[in-house]
């Protein structure tokens, strides 16, 4: 590695930059800042001067696991394109292409697995 | 001060032994599966050493496939959470006692 | 761009230890925060420290991959998960204590050591100069390419695999949890 160490020096710096623009943030609010005591409902959230309704921790639907869930199948799917996609040239086209269109394929009938079964549809089915 | 291979095979073997502790220890069935994701990982560190080691990327291409498996494990591995937790209203593997005889 | 460390060998060393250090730390702090989105969050920097030591081994790919897949990604499912199951916290404290400590520190005494022979028998790679073979093989110019051609040559049928592992993962995930199939 060695000299090509400096190439990183923009990266140390942005984490730095980063890092260090939480700290100070949270810093000046704690150091500035004025606890407010003996009032709770200071403390409480701002909902636009309304009384809270309910807490912040409510359950959330399953429909936002299987969304994401299937996000993340499908990120992987488009992480094999991208080397695919660099040594398309490097190798027999023929190979290659019928390769992943093999792989695309078998990943397309799970997406109309998905689609059939109204995985993606949001309003109530009943 | 130089680094050498065994530096980070040091490195994964802590890293391996910390998740393994974890998955004997905790009992949050989501933390266990977070712990065996640390220990997957302490071998993808392995393997990229180790393909360094021997000039020869195959050993990437495996950390590549390890990536994408457990990927797909944690899916399915946080689906049968959800199963279960509908079931039993709990993620404590202590009380996931159904079959115990 | 004048060198900021002087010795070829340094920065990478500064390098390794920073991110080693990084990763052995957040994962020891994973695993004992009682919050399972604590524990979330300091995986995700444990990874992220992974992807360092990466960069360090000149596996770009693997390094954006290590941020992007899971960091990125997979952790991002274990928070929807906890949110979801909207944990108590008296939830919480039931699952904090470790069951038996004692078995859990014999246990990883004897994998460290069972690690420690693995590393022992590896001995002809022990002193290997990691800088040393990175300077031989010469600098990394496209580690998608270096990964990519092995990958579509030579390990066709896994990669193949792959594809009907992540069906079987887009299957099994919707009939396990869609409520009304």
């Amino acid at each position: 590695m060695g000299a090509e160490f400096n190439d990183y020096l923009p990266v140390v710096l942005t984490v730095l930059l980063a890092g260090g623009l939480a700290v100070l943030l949270l810093g000046l609010s704690a150091v500035v800042g004025k606890k407010a005591r003996g009032a709770p409902v200071r403390d409480t959230p701002y909902e636009c001067g309304m009384p809270i309704l309910s807490e912040a921790h409510t359950r959330f639907s399953v429909k936002f696991y299987l969304v994401a869930m299937l996000f993340i199948l499908f990120d992987i799917e488009v992480v094999f394109l991208y080397p695919f996609a660099v040594v398309f040239d490097d190798l027999p086209a023929s190979l290659i292409f019928v390769e992943m269109l093999v792989f695309l394929a078998i990943l397309f009938a799970g997406w109309i697995f998905i689609v059939k079964k109204g995985v993606l549809r949001w309003q109530k089915e009943e | 001060m130089e680094i050498q291979i065994a530096h980070y095979l040091v490195v994964a073997g802590i890293l391996f032994a910390v998740g393994l502790t974890g998955v004997v220890v905790r009992r949050n069935a989501i933390v266990i599966l977070m712990c065996l994701e640390l220990m997957l990982n302490a071998a993808n560190l392995a393997l990229v050493a180790f393909s360094r080691v021997h000039r020869d990327m195959q050993g990437q291409v495996f950390v590549f496939f390890a990536i994408t498996v457990a990927a797909a494990e944690a899916a399915v591995m946080l689906a049968i959470i959800i199963a279960v937790y509908r079931q039993r209203q709990t993620v404590n593997v202590d009380e996931m006692d159904l079959m115990q005889g | 761009m004048e060198p900021i460390l002087a010795a070829a060998g340094a920065g990478h060393a500064v390098a390794f230890y920073a991110m080693a250090a990084l990763a052995v730390a957040s994962a020891v702090l994973m695993m004992t925060q009682r919050n399972p989105v604590a524990c979330v969050l300091w995986l995700v920097v444990c990874f992220v420290g992974l992807a360092g030591l990466f960069v360090t081994l000149e596996a770009y790919f693997l390094a954006v991959i290590q941020v992007l897949v899971y960091a990125g990604a997979i952790m991002v499912l274990f928070l929807f998960v906890i949110m979801l199951l909207n944990l108590r916290p008296e939830d919480l404290k039931a699952v904090a204590l470790p069951r038996i400590p004692l078995v859990g520190v014999v246990a990883a005494l004897l994998l460290l050591a069972a690690v420690v022979t693995v590393i022992s028998a590896s001995r002809p790679y022990f002193g290997m100069s990691v800088a040393g073979i990175l300077a031989e093989v010469g600098p990394t110019k496209d580690s998608v390419r270096d990964i990519g051609l092995p990958l579509f040559r030579d390990w066709l049928l896994p990669f193949e695999a792959t594809s009907i592992l992540l069906l079987a993962a887009i299957v099994g995930a919707v009939a396990l949890t869609k409520r009304k199939v």
